[in-house]
């Protein structure tokens, strides 16, 4: 356990709401930087504050968050609560003159999201919300190969989660305390969907105008496969067109086995990822096209001998899926104290909370 | 008494509750919401009462405790990851408290663990009582040597805080009907092939009805209040004499391969040394593979009941062959209980 730091001139204090399991990630990047102040976490148990508190060193554990922000007015607040508090609790800490990172979904549909930014804006702060897969290894490099035009121009992008929410022992599937996530409009599937909707986004055209819905066209499959009164959705496919590009959600709890695979075409060539298993699968024109296709295996074979030793190794050495958050916490954490762009901007959280509540509608009939 | 009881359809704690009836005790059973009560033999007992709650939810609690001459509190988590079991077990832990104390009901039996002591301090073949040291880095072990330790820390803070009079129960291993292998034996590979890690060590045995005995007296003695004992049988056979009488009862006899415990302790020392070299101690290694853990499950002691024998008058009733015999040979674990074995008049 890390004693608590003493605050130095120039750090930035910052405290923690939410001590549950993904309060680990970001309690580790802020206990392993010494340019940030920990100056308390809170939670409604008093241990479990007391024991986050010890093992990250934070100054103080609170149970009340609307005391810790009065006591000790920290500059940043990391909102880590279940995802159906976030609106009331960001909004107090906006009042109180904090920057706010927030879990995702930063809000339930995208009338609350704009109106925390409303706030955040009037209060000159800044909101931002966690995308961190979009700073995963093999997202930053299919995002260098677009970027360069590797790729060519991208038409297919294709974001794939399988969990296993409904499995025994899961969570999700705890019918005797239900998971606060059930009370998200689109029920679990709503807790993972910021990610789907991120990387898909992340891949796609910049929208220079807005139509109604916000995309051209977008259909959404909302299935209960699984059954049973405690889950709203077990199962999502959608397909969302614009600008030409095709774009296909997906979230099965019922396939095997578990996966996060990310998928980008385009017209030079295609890359694939897997974000729980990392490797990348790149395929490209080789310059005697009738060996394209071998070569192409042939190089995939090779990175996958060489990825799956290394994922060995991180296993082994508890390793998550998690690399992109202390990457997007950098991030922020710069933009706070020089003024950059944040990670994540404005329009990337907005048209993510668009498409959230566009894909939620259709599951309402809308 | 009136006992509240957490953790009651659970293995030990129906046998819990069956003592306490068998004992003349009303007992509210305290049930998680969704658990199948249709396997448990007691509930038509005219002193039962069952009230169903979870105990990481403050909902209901006040109202379940309420009434209540004393707690007695097994529930412990399942979950696999460390927030799951701090939510069960520390949080559990800590609402039940809150309850109690907003209840007004000031007595309280925690059923703790033997593995809370810090076996890597103590000398081989050295007597392990209560007066040892528990593990300073519980973390370092595993998460339910952790979270049972903060669940012990939160029941003593509350009886510093205000008043709770408690009683902490630290079982060794307990076996019983369907629970047979503790994993100090080793690694029961399957049903045919065990690897048996050691073959002296004593092992701190509990028999089921021996263990719900113990923490029903502590309920009843007002001497418990503010102690903690270790519960283990008089007979604490050695790990290759439990591995063959188990052979016995078991068709197909399992095939068992011996590991002498020098050799498990050198080999967990390599892997300790090569995952600080190479790894700067990150690696999460098997738990044979830890020192900790493997001190803490293999390694020869002695062990002794005697603090709970001198302060409550507790004596196991079932000897070791015949806690095995009922293990292996009666129908069900609620016909044990409440009808065939029990030398005690049931009162009903």
């Amino acid at each position: 356990m890390k004693p608590a730091l003493v605050k130095q001139k120039g750090t930035l204090t910052a405290a923690v709401i939410g001590t549950g399991q993904i309060s680990e990630e970001h309690l580790k990047y802020l206990r392993d930087h010494n340019d940030i102040f920990l100056s308390a976490v809170c939670d409604l148990s008093p241990a479990m504050a007391k024991f986050a508190a010890e093992r990250y060193g934070a100054e103080k554990a609170y149970t009340e968050y609307r005391k810790m922000l009065e006591d000790l007015k920290p500059q940043v607040v990391h909102v880590l609560t279940p995802p159906h508090t976030h609106v009331g609790i960001i909004r107090d800490c906006l009042e109180a003159g904090a920057h706010v990172i927030v879990e995702k979904p930063i809000a339930p549909t995208h009338e609350d999201f704009e109106k925390l930014w409303s706030l955040a804006r009037q209060k000159e702060r800044l909101l931002i919300e966690d995308h961190n897969y979009l700073f995963n290894d093999p997202i930053l490099k299919i995002k260098g190969l677009v970027s360069k035009g590797v790729l060519g121009e991208v038409k297919e992008v294709e974001v794939r989660m399988v969990l296993h929410v409904r499995e025994k022992g899961s969570r999700y599937a705890d019918l005797n305390l239900p998971h606060p996530s059930h009370q998200l409009p689109a029920g679990v599937i709503h807790e993972f969907i910021t990610h789907l909707c991120s990387l898909a986004l992340h891949f796609m055209p910049k929208q220079e105008r807005y139509n109604e819905k916000g995309f051209d066209r977008i259909t959404a499959v909302w299935n209960n496969h699984g059954g049973g009164e405690l889950f709203k959705y077990d199962d999502l496919d959608a397909i969302v067109i614009d600008q030409g590009v095709h774009t296909r959600l997906r979230f099965s709890s019922s396939t095997w086995p578990e996966c996060f695979t990310v998928a980008v075409r385009g017209t030079k060539g295609s890359a694939c990822t897997d974000l729980f298993q990392p490797y990348l699968h790149i395929e490209l024109p080789r310059k005697i096209k009738q060996l394209t296709p071998v070569l192409n295996q042939w190089a995939l074979g090779w990175h996958l001998v060489k990825r799956s030793g290394r994922n060995f190794l991180d296993k082994l050495q508890q390793g998550t899926s998690y690399e992109g958050l202390s990457r997007f916490l950098q991030g922020t954490y710069r933009a706070l104290k020089d003024g950059s762009n944040p990670p994540v901007t404005f329009e990337d959280m907005d048209r993510v909370s668009r498409m959230i509540d566009a894909l939620v509608a259709q599951g309402r009939g809308e | 008494m009136k006992l509240l009881i957490t953790g009651s359809s659970g293995f030990v704690g129906r046998y819990v509750v069956a003592e306490a009836l068998r004992r003349g005790h009303s007992v509210r059973a305290l049930i998680r919401p969704a658990t199948a009560i249709a396997d448990l033999k007691w509930t038509d007992h005219k002193n039962f009462e069952l009230v169903r709650a979870d105990l990481r939810s403050k909902r209901g609690l006040v109202e379940a405790v309420s009434g209540a001459d004393a707690v007695l509190h097994l529930a412990v988590s399942q979950a696999s990851d460390l927030y799951g079991v701090l939510a069960g077990t520390v949080v559990g832990t800590e609402n039940l408290l809150e309850a109690m104390r907003k209840a007004k009901v000031d007595r309280i039996v925690l059923v703790s663990s033997f593995s809370v002591y810090n076996y890597i301090k103590l000398r081989t073949r050295s007597k392990l009582n209560e007066s040892c040291a528990v593990e300073a880095e519980p973390e370092k072990r595993d998460n339910y040597c952790l979270t049972k330790l903060m669940q012990e820390d939160l029941v003593r803070a509350a009886g510093t805080e205000y008043g709770l009079r408690f009683t902490i129960l630290r079982p060794g291993a307990i076996f019983g009907k369907g629970h047979v292998w503790t994993s100090r034996l080793g690694i029961d590979l399957s049903d045919r092939v065990w690897i048996r890690l050691g073959a002296w060590a004593k092992l701190p045995l509990s028999y089921v009805e021996n263990c719900a005995e113990a923490v029903v007296m502590c309920t009843e003695k007002d001497e418990a209040v503010g102690k903690t004992f270790n519960v283990v049988d008089d007979e604490t056979p050695s790990q290759r004499l439990y591995c063959r009488q188990l052979q016995r009862y078991l068709n197909p006899r399992p095939h068992i391969v011996p590991v002498a415990w020098s050799l498990v302790r050198t080999i967990a020392r390599i892997a300790w040394f090569s995952n600080r070299l190479l790894f700067k101690g990150k690696a999460k290694v098997p738990q044979v593979l830890s020192p900790a853990s493997v001190h803490a499950r293999f390694k020869p002691l002695r062990y002794s009941n005697q603090s709970l024998k001198e302060v409550i008058g507790w004596r196991p009733r079932y000897s070791l062959a015949e806690a095995l015999d009922c293990s292996f040979t009666l129908e069900t674990a609620e016909e044990v209980d409440l009808n065939l074995k029990a030398n005690i008049p049931m009162d009903e």
